[in-house]
């Protein structure tokens, strides 16, 4: 047995100079990425202020917690968040693929086109829409009164603010999701549309059949990298509404950078970012038990 | 049959045209407000351009504040996040990928996983590590007494070139090389050090273009890090700065905030132009990981 080992492991080789070319970067992901994710869960048992106290609290971070209404209230934005964004940005994302894939010429420039508000900052996305949106000087509003409809204080009215921030997520993120899509249906053998067709397959069924299925790893991405993504989302409410009106837009993110950078409650806001830890793991843990089903998919 | 084809597919570019004018309005008039006047802006009809482009409004906006200075910060940091980056996550890339060395793939599994971990969910004990760096920004041993690399360079740097998405990048691309190459590059007496250099390295110009963008583009749009790590003037990043100049006053000048959010949009609406190539293939190639 330990023979076999051996020769096996002469076999695979083992070249320590393997580790001089990782160390560098191991380096830094240890200390900036590996450890504070450990010490950041230490954290949320302390009531660590930054400056004087850092005692041991057990879970008084958490219960409080449980009693912080708008924390809870957070969560159940963002939530509500990644639904109003996730379904319509796939969906539109991919009807737009799907109209660039028929073309064949002088679709780059529409790729460009619907691509370009994903490379600029959220931070210049949010100050347009800011403009946009503002009650008095906002073009928004100018067009509504120009043809007599009634205006509104967009992101100062509690039913409508959340549903401007999405507004501008989907704005900016679309070209991203039509990009992964465009190029999932690059991904697809002409040879499954040629047998449909001889087979008699209407266009629809064609989509239905063929491209819905084939895309469905792509899809899976989208949906993962989406939920993450908007759990996480901070820089858009915090430039657009700073988490108001009535709190009807703060979210997770949101509450551990006022928890944390602006009253210093260290404890408190590394409980918060443990729920939102748990929340990730939850979405990964889905990722790595379905994540490569689609990948099976017969096309022979 | 061809023509009723060819019909379709000028309708659809006709709807593609329309769709994408009116995505791209908000840019359109992000342009043109930007070279209003503010009665212009405020008036209470709606006008299109304004009566005469006041590119003054750049100049006026740029000097609320020492904007030069702000994009010194942003061009620097980008620069050395890049630099720092390409090098550090190449070489981890090549380890992992053609390397064989005990625990590699434990390794390599905790940075696939680090890479799921966002940084949102780190951002408090990452600030409290470089808060209380030893011996830096008047810290004592142990990290106590001083503000450590709080408005440093270096505390918005380090977490950025600590990511691990360029070496999955890195590795997937090393990956695909022959192992018949190593073969080669042994048998003439080549070790890994000189192979990495002479062999994989020059051969590696898509790959780092593809990471360079990508990193400078996430580094130029970073918000959240700066705002938590710089409070001072100084040492302010761009996408900060165009904040509290602009937006946190009483009556925003939406002329001038417009004015600045073009100019900061600018040089990466450049670097896309002339890089678009490597940007799609960046996004696409980190996008279909799994």
């Amino acid at each position: 047995m330990t023979a076999i080992r051996k020769k096996k492991h002469s076999k695979i080789g083992n070249e320590p100079i393997g580790y001089f070319f990782i160390a560098p970067f191991y380096l830094f992901f240890f200390f900036m990425v590996l450890i504070p994710i450990f010490t950041g869960i230490m954290q949320s048992f302390t009531n660590y202020d930054l400056y004087q106290t850092n005692d041991f609290v057990g879970l008084a971070n958490y219960k409080q917690l449980l009693k912080d209404p708008v924390f809870l209230q957070a969560i159940g934005n963002t939530l509500f968040y990644s639904l109003l964004y996730i379904v319509p940005t796939m969906a539109i994302g991919l009807l737009l693929a799907l109209l660039m894939s028929k073309e064949s010429g002088g679709y780059k420039i529409f790729r460009t086109g619907f691509y370009l508000p994903y490379i600029i900052s959220m931070v210049c996305a949010s100050t347009i829409w800011l403009w946009i949106f503002d009650p008095t000087a906002g073009v928004l509003n100018q067009m509504l009164r120009a043809v007599g409809l009634p205006t509104s204080d967009w992101l100062k009215d509690p039913n409508l603010a959340m549903g401007c921030v999405v507004f501008v997520s989907i704005w900016k993120n679309l070209g991203y999701c039509m990009l992964i899509y465009l190029s999932g249906i690059k991904g697809i053998p002409n040879y499954l549309y040629e047998a449909a067709q001889i087979d008699g397959a209407s266009k629809v069924k064609q989509f239905w059949y063929i491209t819905v299925p084939m895309l469905q790893p792509t899809t899976f991405f989208l949906f993962i990298t989406s939920c993450i993504s908007s759990f996480n989302v901070f820089e858009q409410v915090n430039v657009l509404t700073n988490g108001g009106p009535l709190n009807t837009t703060t979210t997770i993110v949101h509450q551990i950078y006022l928890r944390g950078f602006t009253q210093f409650k260290m404890g408190y806001a590394s409980a918060m970012s443990v729920v939102l830890l748990i929340m990730v793991c939850i979405i990964t843990l889905i990722n790595f038990k379905f994540g490569n089903q689609g990948t099976d998919t017969d096309i022979g | 049959m061809r023509s009723k084809r060819k019909l379709k597919n000028v309708l659809v570019i006709i709807l593609l045209t329309i769709l994408c004018i009116i995505f791209l309005i908000p840019l359109f008039l992000m342009i043109l407000t930007s070279l209003k006047s503010m009665p212009e802006i405020m008036a209470s009809k709606f006008v299109l351009f304004p009566e005469k482009a006041l590119f003054s409004n750049y100049i006026e906006a740029m000097q609320r504040g020492n904007w030069l200075g702000y994009f010194g910060n942003s061009f620097f940091v980008t620069a050395l996040t890049v630099l720092i980056s390409l090098i550090l996550n190449s070489m981890a890339g090549y380890g992992f990928a053609r390397i064989p060395f005990r625990g590699r793939n434990t390794l390599f599994f905790f940075a696939l996983t680090g890479m799921m971990v966002p940084t949102q969910v780190t951002m408090i004990p990452v600030f409290i590590n470089l808060k209380s760096f030893p011996l830096v920004g008047g810290n004592d041993l142990f990290g106590n007494g001083g503000t450590g690399m709080i408005n440093t360079y270096a505390g918005l740097i380090l977490p950025y070139i600590a990511g691990a998405f360029g070496v999955f990048l890195c590795r997937q691309f090393y990956m695909n090389f022959p192992a018949s190459l190593d073969d080669a590059a042994k048998i003439d007496g080549c070790s890994r050090l000189t192979a990495y250099f002479r062999i994989y390295l020059p051969l590696s110009k898509p790959i780092l273009a593809t990471l360079a963008v990508l990193k400078a583009s996430q580094t130029w749009n970073d918000y959240m890090w700066p705002l938590i790590m710089i409070n001072n003037d100084e040492k302010m990043t761009i996408q900060v700065a165009v904040i509290s100049k602009f937006v946190t006053e009483v009556n925003t000048q939406w002329n001038l905030l417009m004015a600045a959010t073009a100019m900061i949009i600018l040089p990466l609406l450049i670097l896309f132009l002339f890089t678009q190539k490597y940007f799609v293939e960046g996004i696409v190639t980190t996008g279909m990981k799994g």
